[in-house]
């Protein structure tokens, strides 16, 4: 908003000029037409008071006079907001009362109905002053009377204001619904943006047109048909994914097969050891493939966030544990369980994924005669549960300046032992990020030994 | 034993015939479900190792129409799909067990074996484990040739354990197994029926493993 480019600044900047400028065409056309009368009205005023003087001269002895009692004269000068000024004059131009300074009306002004009304200065100050002509004794006196414009002022700014008032009140009321108009029909925009920003970026269902404004309505079906597009590349990604699993793992078997069937016959020794290394290469290969696989899908949307479903990884840990324990058996090693209750949101798939690397590693790592230990557990933390995933070994460990780094792609302890491709960790960091979990990597006992790695999942309610 | 394997993959099918062979059954290899469907209904097979991922009809759509005949034949499933649905529709469809390629030998040969044990205690009393043979009709067991004595209790452990043999089994699931209806059965006690048999069985080589924190399993018997 503060970048001047909101609607509702540009909206009032593009209004702002016309509607002044309405204003003060409104203020001319009110003033012109009350303006004219009111003026005739208060010139009017004046010519009476002439008229009132005009039949105070006297004309006697071949002279002029006029007869003004004081008190009369006080009258007539007397007005709530103006001075009076007047000035009787006699055919020949000589003053006979009043204010004999008072100049006279312009030459060039013709009579009109007797009377001259002019504008002047008298005094340094702008007056309004009117001349009659009045019959004296068979010629012409000159009646003039003037006043200051105060009232006259007066009128004229009270015409413009309540001219203006009004129109000055539309115009407020334009602007304020203007802007609060625009905020709220904006208001189903901000809500749509709250909408996408919530929103996971794993979520591609579309968004919901319903209470959008018509206008905007072209931008959210093109966000749509972006998300639409973006989720069939996704699908086709796991179609894809499912075709090069099977395409991968198939021949991966019959190798697996034939040199677990080589090495079943007598073969001189050395061709042994290079059946031995052909057969591990194919283990690993196939483990390699799996991973990839695994990683692939754990990043694709397939496996987004609606397809986590209410789960105790206590049943999935005992749905997969027969797996594991041959394999412990094979390299000696105790593979033990403690497993309670620990309900999550999760994808089971996933889940199996990340426990199946994180043992895999620990039996890997563990010298024979050791233990592993897989846990499942639902453990208090300050504000709340917190379900725990963790499989520890008795083992080399971890050194604590690596443990950051183990979870990168392809990373390999420097002088670590096995066959690992430096994956399992950082796919069990994909996989509990997709659930919210964090990954925390430590020593299994007090003293530092061993390697306990736990996955901690916001619990989900049973 | 006959067994079926039905694999569209040349190399895979010769493997894992060849081992099979070499582990004494007689095996017939076809390379899609149409031909499966042929042989299962002109000949009797004792297992069928059928792979999911078949060109044409695929392992799932096979499956069905062979226990749609009701055939109760054991299907092993092989399958190279790791969505957890796939193994869930393969078990509800009406297959025994799930094998994830790629997989070693020795652990098929280890499946193979279990599922025909597990279908022969099915079809007829005794079940066999190297020298153990039990008679589930005449509750007797032999070690040897010789008579076994066992208490009731020892007894249903080990039926339990030798018909999920190179299984594990959790505690849980033998107490439910073992426990009479409204009887409180401790997982102490179990451990006390488990040394007994241990007892019992180690001399003549029969192994039962402690799976530390959830059970124990009999472990696959090998001749020594």
């Amino acid at each position: 908003m503060a970048n001047g480019r909101s609607v509702r600044v540009q909206l009032l900047r593009r209004l702002l000029p016309p509607i002044t400028a309405l204003l003060a065409i409104g203020a001319v056309i009110a003033y012109y037409p009350s303006i004219g009368p009111a003026e005739s009205a208060y010139d009017q005023a004046l010519i009476d008071v002439g008229l009132a003087l005009g039949e105070r001269i006297r004309y006697a002895e071949g002279r002029y006079s006029v007869d003004l009692p004081s008190a009369a004269e006080r009258i007539l000068r007397t007005d709530r907001y103006d001075q009076i000024y007047f000035r009787v004059r006699a055919p020949d131009g000589t003053s006979l009362a009043g204010d004999s300074d008072l100049p006279a009306p312009p030459p060039d002004d013709t009579p009109n109905d007797g009377v001259i009304a002019y504008n002047d200065v008298y005094g340094e100050r702008d007056v309004r002053a009117v001349a009659v002509l009045v019959p004296c004794a068979g010629k012409v006196c000159t009646v003039q009377v003037a006043e200051t414009t105060v009232k006259r002022k007066r009128l004229v700014r009270d015409i413009v204001l309540s001219s203006l008032v009004p129109t000055l009140l539309i115009a407020i009321a334009t602007l304020v619904i203007v802007w609060f108009g625009v905020k709220r029909g904006l208001a189903p925009l901000a809500r749509l943006s709250e909408q996408i920003k919530e929103r996971s970026p794993r979520d591609l269902r579309p968004i919901e047109i319903g209470p959008v404004p018509e206008e905007a309505k072209p931008m959210v079906g093109a966000l749509n048909d972006l998300l639409g597009q973006v989720e069939e590349a996704n699908s086709n990604q796991q179609r894809f994914l499912a075709n090069a699993a099977h395409q991968l793992r198939t021949p991966l078997a019959g190798l697996q097969a034939h040199t677990e069937l080589a090495l079943g016959q007598a073969v001189p020794d050395a061709c042994r050891i290079e059946l031995e290394q052909v057969h591990l290469a194919t283990v690993r290969t196939a483990r390699l493939a799996n991973q990839l696989l695994a990683l692939a899908r754990a990043e694709s949307a397939g496996d987004r966030e609606a397809a986590l479903e209410p789960l105790d990884m206590r049943r999935v840990v005992e749905g997969v544990a027969d797996e594991w324990v041959h394999r412990g058996l094979a390299r000696d090693i105790d593979l033990g369980f403690d497993l309670a209750e620990a309900r999550v949101r999760g994808n089971e798939f996933l889940l199996r994924e990340a426990l199946a690397n994180l043992v895999h590693n620990a039996l890997e790592y563990t010298p024979a005669g050791g233990h592993v230990t897989v846990r499942t557990a639902t453990r208090r933390a300050g504000d709340g549960a917190r379900a725990v995933l963790e499989v520890e070994d008795d083992g080399p460990g971890i050194p604590p300046e690596q443990r950051a780094q183990v979870v990168q792609r392809f990373y390999r302890a420097p002088g670590t032992a096995g066959t690992g491709s430096g994956l399992g960790l950082a796919i069990v960091s994909e996989i509990a990020g997709l659930h919210g979990a964090s990954v925390e990597i430590g020593e299994a006992t007090a003293g530092g030994h061993g390697c306990r790695v736990s996955l901690i999942f916001p619990a989900a309610p049973a | 034993m006959r067994i079926l394997i039905v694999e569209d993959d040349p190399g895979l099918a010769a493997g894992v015939s060849k081992i099979l062979e070499g582990e004494g059954y007689a095996v017939d290899v076809v390379r899609s479900g149409e031909q499966a469907l042929l042989a299962v209904e002109q000949e009797a097979f004792d297992l069928v190792i059928l792979d999911v991922g078949l060109p044409g009809m695929d392992g799932f759509e096979a499956l069905r129409r062979l226990r749609a005949t009701a055939q109760r034949v054991p299907v092993l499933l092989l399958t190279a799909r790791d969505a957890v649905d796939d193994r869930v529709r393969g078990l509800d469809l009406g297959g025994d067990d799930y094998v994830a390629k790629p997989f070693a030998m020795s652990e098929l040969a280890a499946r193979v074996r279990a599922l025909i044990r597990r279908s022969q205690a099915q079809a007829g009393p005794k079940i066999v484990h190297g020298p153990l043979e039990l008679d589930t009709v005449a509750r007797r067991a032999y070690l040897a040739g010789a008579p076994l004595e066992l208490a009731a209790r020892e007894w249903g452990v080990l039926e339990v354990l030798l018909t999920r043999a190179d299984r594990i089994v959790s505690k849980e699931a033998i107490i439910q197994a073992v426990a009479n209806w409204g009887e409180e059965l401790s997982p102490n006690a179990i451990e006390v029926y488990v040394s007994r048999l241990r007892a019992k069985l180690e001399p003549a080589g029969v192994q039962i493993r402690t799976v530390r924190g959830f059970g124990y399993m009999l472990e696959d018997y090998r001749e020594p």
